[in-house]
Order: C-alpha cells, then structure tokens, then sequence
C-alpha cells in the first residue's frame, strides 16, 4: 500500500448519505438514515445520550464499522468498503488505546513506522508533536507510569502526527477531572484551529459540545434530531427533545388545547397565541410538515393537543398576578439555591416546572406567577416538531 | 520538635508493649495456620527429595541402604546408554538414551504445541462458534494421558488405525507401518500425539491472553494504518508474551515428566529395544521391575527434579 492510493491531506470534506447500520442481522439499529456533511476544516461534534449511536456513526467514518446501507465520500472519493488505513484518519479513542508495551516515543512514532518512514525523519516529528503538546519530558516512559492529561496528550500526539486528513475523536475528555477536562477543552479547539484539520468529535456532554463546535449533530435512538450551530440549537431547537436534551436545567414543556387562537393549559391558565405565533416565520414553514400544514397549525381555529416550551431562564417568577394576559400560576415546591442563581421548582397542573430566579424571594407553599417574553417561548405538535 | 510531636512520639512509646503483644499472638496465629500445610509439604516434597539425595550416595541391596558408595550411582547413571547413549547419537540411531528422547520431546513438542495453540486461538478468536471450537481442542487435555497413549496406540495401529488408514486413501501404501513399534520414527509418532493433546491446553492460554486484550487497541493499530501481520508482531506478540513464557515452561515440565504416553505405547521398555523410553520409564523401572537398582532410580529421578524445579520456580515467582 504506497501512500498514492491514501486521501491526501488538506482538503477532505465529509459526507454521509443515507447511511444506516444494523446489527444482529437487523435487529439492533445503531444508526438510521444519516445524512450528514462536515466541510474542510470544520470542527463538528456529534452530541447524544449513550446508546444514541453517535459512536457508531463515528466508527463508520473511520472505518472500524461498515455501513450496511448508504454511501460515505471524503471529498469526491467514495470511502465505504475501504480499510482506517486506506482513509487516512486519525482517531483517539475514550480510553486512548495506547499501546501499553511501547514507549510514549514508540507510541506516537507508531503510524509513522507502520508507514515505512525512516527512523530519523519519526524521530524528528515525535520531537515536534511532544513539543507542541508539552509532553517532551515523557517521551521515555511507558503509558502505565503516566497520569490521564499525559496519556491523553500521548493519544492526541499520535493522531496528529501523521497529518491525517480527518481527526476522529470519541469521547476523549471524559476519563479525565473536570479541571483537567476544561483545560485540554481549551487545548483541544486551539489544536484544531491551527491544524485546520476536519474534525468529528463525539460526545454526550453538551457543556464540551456548545464550546467546542461550529456545528453539532444532535442524535437520538439512533437517528439525527437537528444539525445546527450550538447558538441556534439553544435557541430554536427542533424537538422536544432535543429541547429537553439541550440547557441545564432542560427546558420546560407546559401540554395543553389550542383553542380560539389561545392555549388551555388546564387550571394554570390560558397563554394567547398570537405573541408566541409571531415569530419567525422562515421556521414556521421548516416545523409543521404534517397534513394540515405549518399555517393550519397556526390558524386560529385550529384545535388539538401542543406543548408550550419556555426556558427556565426564560420564566419570571412574581407572588403578585401581573396584568399580563399570559400567566401561568403555580406552587412553590422547593427552593434550591445555587449560588450564581436560585432555583425555583414550582408545580403546575401535578407538574414540576424549573424556573430560574435571581433572588429567594419565596417559599415552599407560595402561591406564584410565571410570566415569560413570547419571544422565547416555543410551540411543538403533538409529534414534538416545532411550530413556532 | 514542636511540643505536639514530643507528646505523641511520648505516646508511640508507651504503645510498644501493646504493639509487641500484639504481633506475638499474629505470629501464633500464623504458625497454626501453616503447620498442616508445612507438614504436608515436609512429608511428601521435601522428605523424599532429601531422602533421595542422601540414597543417591548408597548402595542398595532391593530396598535396604547399604554402604555410602560416593559418586557411583551418578557416575554409573549418566555413563548408562539407557539414559545417554553417545554412540547411537553420533549415527542418529534411536535409542538415544531417555535424557535425550526427553529433551527432543522438549525441542519438537514444546514449539511445536506453541504455536499450533497460538495459532487456533488466533484462528478461534473472531469465528463464530469459538467457544464449541475451544472446548473440542481442548478437551483432548482433559482425557487422561494413559488413554490417550492408548489412543494412539488404536491410531497407529497398521491394520484398524486412522492414520494408516489415510495413508492408503492417499495413496502412499509404502508408508503404512506399525507406527508406535518402528523404532526409528516411533518417538516422533508419540511426540506427535503429545502436541495434539497438549495444543489444547496452550491455546486455551491464549485465548484467555488474546481476549484480555482491549480490541481498541488493535482497532487503533488499524486506524494507525497497520496491516494483519504489524498487528500480530506490534501488538498482539508483545502483549501475549508473558503467557509465551508460561505455555512454554509449563510445556517443557509436561514433557520432562512424560510417562503415561510412552508407558502406554511401549510398555516398561520404553517401546521395542528402548526406542522411545523416557526418565520417567527409566525411574519406574529402575525402581520397580528386577532388577531392582534404587540407586539409580533416585539418581534419575534427580536430574528429571533439577530440569524441572527451576522452571517451576521461575512460573511461579511470575507476576
């Protein structure tokens, strides 16, 4: 295998169509119908809870697994069917996968020498990679003698030393303490800007991958929820679910009846329409989608089952009834200060709803108001697709 | 010293008598514990050992200790042609002697056996329906060796045998033989059934090795651009060397303690003029059948203790 037929490095672009992989002759459905498109250069992060298959669908992109339908490219060269090594990806991996018998130079030299590159050019750029990741003091240890940040950095010289034309990385901060994690957070987005290389990270913290990303794949049981930028997936999430899986604490979900252009949300209160409705209509039309149609979901006169979405952050809490015509009221359930702000669980209609309050100006047994901005307030269907 | 460290380094003291007493009744404890096991051990390890070693410096008349005669056992043991038999060595004639046919088992078999268990649980690691595929190699090591000589006695057997029996499918009638009786090929008959018997046992070491594994690191050495042989010689070989060490040593006491086998095969003679006798045989004999030579029977049965002791050590100062 001479480096002719590998993707060269540089301009590697991503692109997934249609690809779904099952296991146990079917029975297990990993991934389902993944379209996906990275650009050159773009650090993209694939957020799920475990068992999403987000790693899988990383493991089809190097290679590890085989798709059982659809088609994978880097840049115009389809890549499906090919070996890791004929794609010319790096990956780490959760547990960094150092090889425990070799050194820390050894390791990182690795997919140099599996390459025939002679001895002193490996050595030349292990020398440059443990400088660039400050592990050159290490080079003559074993893997077993060093602590996580270390190892991690190892796994992290020996991906990017062969100058790969995609970087995989799953999950590769969790094995580390969280000041260690925020560190090599830091680390890792500075690494990937100044290599510009094509990155795929996956991960089921949302922290890393609001921080990290220019764009993230939200999956669920399997399939992609949205594809946004993390901005736009705080702000306009496409699901409840990926509503309730992005922000901490999630946000809340108040379901009631459309009714006369105004929601029922039992004896909580009514919430008028309107405001709410009034939002952007580019993704009015991008929700909806079902047979009535995204203005049918909107009409007035429309009926049926929705849920009201508000961020806690998003909720005033008062103990008088404001003139507002949109008012929720509730029950103070607990208090739970948090230091940079208090957390207020209020329950409506045998509901806990979170709200975030600046001060603990109530308690337990209040009778309160929630208030919010129809701005950022959020409609879904009964299918959990956003209306508005 | 802050006042602080006077107090207590006050208090340590007035503890020691306490401590003392203490480590009294543990070391009371400890001793009831170990004297069942330490006479045990005294009475059926060390006892003969010892009793072997003083016997191998005296005449024997049967089973009585005569006179102390120095070195003569040993000299008249290692001069034996049973056990080493130069001349027949220089021409490659078989028999060799026991302590030759010993090490040639060690040099054919232990290898051998090594790698064919290397590699069926290399072979057996991915397949479907390894676990049945295990159990059947190694149940093989599981029958005791007595059978299994007798076994091959039924293998090579010249009329009703397997072995000849595909000879002939195969076309190569000139082959067919008494196997286990024909003096010049018959060890390697035997050694042959051995690494079929023991195969078993190292490829279940292996398979244990290989599955300690963690697979991200051979799913890294691919990503790394490593191909099937790298793999094996980068990773997999390093990382299953300390069990190389174990299937090794504990294949080389297997075949230094042969008996069952050859026993079974060619009698108390080792097969036909000795042609495959091993020490173990020559022990047996030596001790049991007229006539009777207790000297030497002890002197064998020490160099079989002093190839095999240390090997046993090193497995088990093994980490």
């Amino acid at each position: 295998m001479g480096e002719c037929d590998v993707i060269p490095h540089g301009m590697t672009s991503i692109s997934m169509e249609n690809v779904s992989k099952y296991f146990d002759g079917g029975e297990t459905v990993a991934n389902y119908r993944l379209n996906l498109e990275v650009d050159d250069g773009e650090f993209l992060v694939i957020l799920g809870p475990s068992g999403c298959g987000k790693t899988t669908a990383l493991r089809l992109i190097a290679g590890l697994e085989q798709p059982s339908e659809g088609t994978i490219y880097f840049g115009d060269e389809r890549v499906d069917g090919r070996s890791p090594s004929d794609r010319n990806v790096a990956m780490v991996f959760q547990n960094y996968a150092l090889y425990p018998h070799m050194t820390v130079a050894q390791n990182i030299g690795y997919p140099l020498k599996v390459r025939g590159i002679p001895p002193d050019e490996r050595d030349r750029r292990v020398e440059e990679v443990t400088e660039l990741l400050h592990i050159e003091a290490q080079t003559h240890k074993k893997p077993g003698s060093l602590s996580g940040g270390q190892r991690q950095r190892v796994a992290l010289a020996r991906a990017i030393i062969r100058e790969p034309s995609v970087f995989l990385l799953d999950e590769p901060l969790s094995n580390l303490d969280a000041k260690l994690r925020q560190e090599m957070r830091t680390e890792l987005k500075r690494l990937q800007n100044e290599l510009e290389i094509t990155t795929v990270y996956v991960t089921h913290n949302q922290e890393e991958a609001m921080s990290m990303a220019d764009t993230v794949v939200v999956m669920h049981q399997g399939t992609i929820q949205q594809i946004a930028p993390p901005q736009e997936l705080y702000d306009r999430p496409r699901t409840t679910w990926v509503a309730r899986f992005i922000g901490s604490p999630p946000m809340n979900l108040f379901r009631g009846t459309r009714r006369n252009g105004s929601i029922d949300i039992g004896e909580a209160g009514t919430i008028a329409l309107d405001g709410v409705a009034s939002g952007d209509e580019a993704v009015v039309e991008a929700g909806g989608g079902d047979e009535a149609g995204s203005a049918g979901v909107l009409a007035a006169d429309a009926r049926g089952e929705i849920s009201l979405g508000v961020r806690p952050e998003d909720l005033t809490v008062t103990t008088t009834r404001p003139s507002s015509e949109s008012v929720i009221e509730g029950t103070v359930d607990t208090v739970e200060p948090m230091g940079e702000y208090v957390l207020v669980n209020v329950v409506v209609n045998d509901q806990v709803v979170n709200a975030k309050a600046n001060e603990e100006t109530v308690e337990r047994g209040d009778t309160v108001y929630l208030t919010f901005d129809d701005g950022k307030a959020y409609l879904y269907d009964d299918d959990g697709e956003l209306v508005a | 010293m802050s006042l602080q460290d006077h107090i207590e380094s006050l208090t340590v003291d007035r503890d020691e008598g306490v401590v003392s007493s203490v480590d009294r009744n543990k070391a009371i404890a400890i001793a009831v514990f170990l004297v069942p096991g330490l006479t045990l051990f005294g009475i059926f390890s060390v006892g003969p050992i010892v009793y072997s070693v003083i016997g191998s410096f005296f005449a024997w008349e049967t089973f009585t200790m005569e006179e102390f005669v120095g070195l003569d056992n040993w000299i008249r043991s290692l001069t034996d042609p049973l056990i080493i038999h130069w001349s027949n060595m220089r021409e490659l004639r078989y028999p060799m002697g026991a302590l030759t046919h010993n090490l040639l088992w060690v040099v054919v078999h232990v290898p051998a056996s090594t790698f064919l268990g290397l590699g069926l649980a290399l072979l057996f690691a991915d397949l479907r329906g390894r676990r049945i595929l295990r159990s059947m190699v190694f149940a093989g090591f599981t029958v005791p060796p007595i059978v299994i000589g007798l076994v091959l006695l039924f293998v090579y057997d010249p009329q009703a045998g397997i072995f000849n029996e595909l000879l002939r499918v195969l076309g190569q009638d000139q082959w067919v033989r008494n196997w286990t009786q024909s003096p010049q090929v018959a060890i390697y008959a035997l050694i042959a059934g051995g690494i079929w018997v023991h195969t078993g046992f190292s490829m279940l070491l292996y398979s244990s090795a290989l599955s300690a594994i963690d697979p991200s690191l051979i799913e890294s050495a691919k990503v790394d651009g490593a191909n099937a042989w790298q793999r094996f010689w980068d990773i997999i070989w390093p990382l299953v060397k300390p069990v190389t060490a174990v299937v090794v040593i504990m294949g080389i006491i297997w075949v230094m303690r042969m008996f069952d086998i050859v026993y079974a095969a060619g009698g108390a003679a080792g097969g036909p003029n000795h042609a495959y006798s091993v020490l173990g045989i020559e022990v047996y004999r030596a001790a049991f059948r007229p006539e009777i030579d207790y000297g030497m029977a002890m002197v064998v049965a020490l160099i079989q203790l002093f190839i095999v002791a240390p090997l046993a050590l090193y497995i088990a100062r093994m980490n």
